[in-house]
């Protein structure tokens, strides 16, 4: 029988009860509430993008940046060079044909893996997921990447090569 | 002396674990179209795509909310009274 003003049992005895009942009750009510908390962290983490997207927004390229000398990549050759900025960014620079030059981006728009430039392709490959660029604007040609490679405007003046920021994106 | 309270539970043993599975599906689907959001938001924030951003924040938001709700219909923990 009930009693009339009862003790509530306590918590460290309800959280371990006897019967298996109540024990599966509790997790699951613990599993709900856990599932709540694990929604609020989500919806947080996708605040804090937005966050950053609008506090934090990425600077373009400033300047000339001067890579090597010409002479030192052959034709159908890339070399990979870092920029130093904001954070170090790794990118690629192709020695297409006599005078026509490429820069992109190292890491493929898909999970980040470097990309490489492909002589007897004459295409970029990304080896991770056989993901695969045009050597001439970083369009997609094959695989999983969603976008373009991110390129940058090559100038040469008196036998050295420069990149910069290009004018338009993804434009050759 | 029991009420109408204890009655129906008695005479509906299964209904609050229904209800509980109820709701830590929907919880699950929840949580499931938030993770689909914050990737999607993760792929396009990296070109910069504010709008895609911000639309899945207000969504995970709207869902995050709906899940708190959700937690006021989790049924009262199973106790028994404290006999001395």
């Amino acid at each position: 029988m009930e009693q009339k003003n009862p003790e509530k049992i306590p918590n460290w005895k309800s959280d371990f009860p006897i019967s298996t009942e109540k024990a599966t009750h509790i997790s699951r009510r613990e599993f709900a509430k856990f599932l709540g908390l694990l929604s609020g962290v989500l919806a947080l983490s996708n605040g804090a993008i937005v966050i950053k997207a609008l506090a934090f927004p990425s600077k373009p390229l400033e300047g000339d940046h001067f890579v090597c000398n010409e002479d030192e990549v052959p034709v159908g050759k890339m070399i990979q060079f870092e920029i130093q900025g904001d954070m170090v960014i790794p990118y690629i620079l192709i020695h297409l044909q006599e005078n026509e030059w490429r820069a992109f981006e190292q890491k493929c728009t898909h999970l980040a893996c470097a990309v490489r430039y492909r002589e007897e392709e004459q295409k970029i490959e990304c080896p991770c997921h056989n993901g695969w660029f045009s050597a001439d604007t970083g369009e997609v040609l094959q695989g999983p990447p969603p976008r373009p490679l991110p390129q940058l405007e090559v100038v040469r003046k008196e036998g050295k090569v420069y990149v910069r920021q290009a004018e338009e994106p993804y434009a050759t | 002396m029991s009420d109408f309270r204890a009655s129906q539970n008695k005479a509906h043993p299964n209904k609050t674990s229904t209800i509980m599975t109820g709701i830590i599906l929907l919880l699950i689907l929840f949580v499931s179209m938030q993770i689909w959001f914050l990737f999607g938001a993760l792929n396009n924030a990296l070109e910069e795509n504010l709008y895609f951003a911000l639309t899945t924040f207000i969504g995970s938001l709207l869902l995050a909310l709906a899940s708190f709700w959700l937690l006021r219909y989790l049924p009262d923990p199973i106790r028994t009274v404290w006999k001395k």
